[in-house]
């Protein structure tokens, strides 16, 4: 097998991936493949290790194992070059507070090189898609949550990376934002730029990615399509049931040994079809609810295996 | 991450990238920024200089007067006290609160380049606030309440910019390994303003015992005010006093920005 070459090699590939923290391993041998204008959604619970998993790829944290080629390229030798190809909006607001919306943009430009050509008009070409207009003389401090998201956004792309991090681009987002930022990270996307993104939304992972990678204490537990991956980590169906059923549905999990979670007044089971078959029978006069599993259950699985989350 | 890697950042254009930035922000504010500190030392001179001066001679400095030998040891404590103090408390709110730091690692820059942009951006301001002090003794000379040679002001800023990023670089390590905000108390009062008064800034000291001697020799605020009093009353040789600065500050900037460096990587990136 030939090497490939740089043009047919992923924007991103990453092999056997680790970090610790003292005793704890926070990233325990992760792989990833990202490829030019896709995305890929890296999901987890709480502690999972995705902004660890983030971090290293982008060279805030140095792993202790493991490689980062970007384009086929080692990070850790061309660490300033590929650094320059990259773009990150990270989780936390780390916004210039003391500049405008317009200054953000322009002193953010000054911390690469190649120096960013035509600036002035790549920020007004940025503010107006982003549509920061009316407030491109403002402070950071007079934006609303929505629109500090988009200038975390804008000033990720100033540099047009060719590989894009978002670290929960939508949280603490009223819904309207955050379908605002889905169009906004789509548009990226369709201009061939590749992006990794993690998110606690499981409707945000299964509308944005085209892939995922399920990280469960710092190990992927299941990649693939958003699909394939609910699929083979719960099944082919939920079956929800409320009620005095809920006893009976509960202990079918407890003879199959499945795993069953309680969610207010009802119990979800995730099945496979011939499971379903028997546990039908059992439920027998009674009314329940058969659907295709989601990234909540997988959520919710996932969650409960590590225990309550923050 | 070499200790040698990290001393060469020092010259790279990451590392002004990070001084550039930080100015930008001050000339932004700049009467905010600059009037409050610059008065401190204006008020000292005036009360110390000027007032208690009236009550106080001075001997071994051909007769002048107190408030002429206070003059060049304000230059100096300023020169030191900006940028340790720009160092604690504004490298803090950056690196904590703002999270500064963390937006501009996920550019081109390195912790390396911001470590020594801070460092270059304290030396900097004690510059700029060494400028506003020489202008104030400027008039005071002018009006004849000070007799100081006028013509050796002009070395001031410079000097005051090279001492300046040690004590930054110093200042750097208790903002790496303070708990919070608050423990600034503990590096602001038992380490940066003692020192301050051990310095020949306020009075000449001369400890006879060689231990204190020798430590006193470490002191480059000791050095930067002999050296100011020496171009500015012109008693005294400045030669001796420039050596010995440049020495200690050299000594001092090479071992607390390596420290810096260290203990910051160690709080930011966990390393």
């Amino acid at each position: 097998m030939t090497a490939p070459r740089p043009s047919e090699a992923p924007a991103l590939e990453a092999r056997g991936l680790v970090k610790s923290y003292g005793d704890k391993r926070v990233v325990d041998g992760l792989s990833l493949t990202l490829r030019s204008g896709s995305v890929l959604g890296l999901l987890g619970p709480n502690g999972a290790g995705k902004t660890t998993t983030l971090r290293m790829l982008y060279g805030f944290l140095e792993p202790e194992a493991g490689t980062i080629c970007y384009g086929g390229r080692s990070f850790f030798d061309h660490r300033s070059e590929t650094k320059r190809l990259i773009g990150v909006c990270t989780q936390e607001d780390t916004l210039d507070h003391d500049f405008s919306v317009r200054q953000n943009l322009e002193v953010y430009a000054t911390y690469f090189r190649p120096r960013v050509e035509n600036l002035a008009r790549r920020v007004e070409e940025l503010i107006e898609r982003f549509q920061l207009g009316p407030f491109a003389s403002h402070r950071v401090d007079a934006l609303s949550g929505g629109y500090r998201q988009r200038l975390m956004l804008a000033r990720a792309l100033i540099h047009s990376p060719r590989v894009l991090f978002l670290d929960e681009p939508t949280t603490g987002l009223d819904p309207r934002a955050r379908i605002d930022a889905w169009k906004l990270i789509d548009a990226v996307r369709s201009e061939g730029i590749a992006v990794i993104l993690t998110t606690h939304y499981m409707d945000e992972a299964e509308r944005l990615s085209d892939e995922l990678v399920v990280l469960s204490e710092g190990k992927s537990i299941g990649e693939g399509k958003p699909g394939e991956v609910i699929g083979n980590l719960l099944g082919e169906h939920v079956v929800v049931v409320k009620g005095e059923a809920r006893a009976v549905a509960r202990t079918f999990a407890k003879e199959r040994s499945l795993s069953s979670e309680d969610v207010l007044d009802e119990l979800r089971l995730p099945v496979s079809a011939r499971d379903l078959a028997t546990l039908s029978e059992r439920l027998n006069g009674v009314e329940f609810e058969i659907r295709k599993p989601n990234l909540e259950d997988l959520f919710l699985r996932l969650s409960e295996k590590k225990g309550p989350t923050s | 991450m070499s200790a040698l890697g990290d001393l060469r950042a020092v010259f790279d254009w990451r590392s002004l990238a990070v001084l550039r930035r930080n100015n930008k922000v001050y000339l932004r504010n700049w009467r905010t920024a600059f009037f409050p500190p610059a008065m401190e030392p204006v008020v000292m001179f005036l009360s110390l200089g000027i007032g208690l001066g009236g009550f106080v001679s001075i001997s071994g400095y051909g007769g002048v007067s107190y408030a002429s030998y206070l003059a060049p040891g304000l230059m100096a404590y300023t020169a030191f006290t900006t940028p340790f103090f720009e160092g604690l408390y504004s490298a803090y709110v950056r690196m904590f609160y703002q999270k500064t730091w963390n937006g501009l690692l996920a550019t081109q820059l390195e912790m390396r380049h911001i470590v020594w942009g801070e460092i270059l951006w304290t030396g900097l301001r004690g510059a700029m606030n060494v400028i506003a002090v020489a202008l104030v003794l400027l008039a005071f000379d002018l009006f004849g309440v000070i007799a100081i040679d006028t013509r050796f002001l002009f070395v001031a800023p410079p000097l005051a910019f090279v001492s300046g990023c040690a004590f930054g670089a110093f200042a750097l390590i208790f903002t790496a390994i303070v708990p919070s905000i608050d423990h600034m108390n503990y590096p602001t009062f038992l380490v940066g303003i003692p020192l301050g008064l051990v310095s020949d800034t306020y009075f000449p000291i001369d400890p006879q015992h060689p231990a204190l001697a020798m430590l006193a020799d470490l002191n480059p605020i000791r050095h930067l005010a002999r050296l100011y009093r020496a171009l500015l009353l012109g008693h005294d040789s400045p030669g001796m006093h420039l050596l010995k600065l440049s020495v200690s500050t050299a000594v001092c900037l090479v071992v607390f920005s390596v420290l810096a460096h260290r203990q910051i990587r160690r709080r930011v990136l966990s390393e």
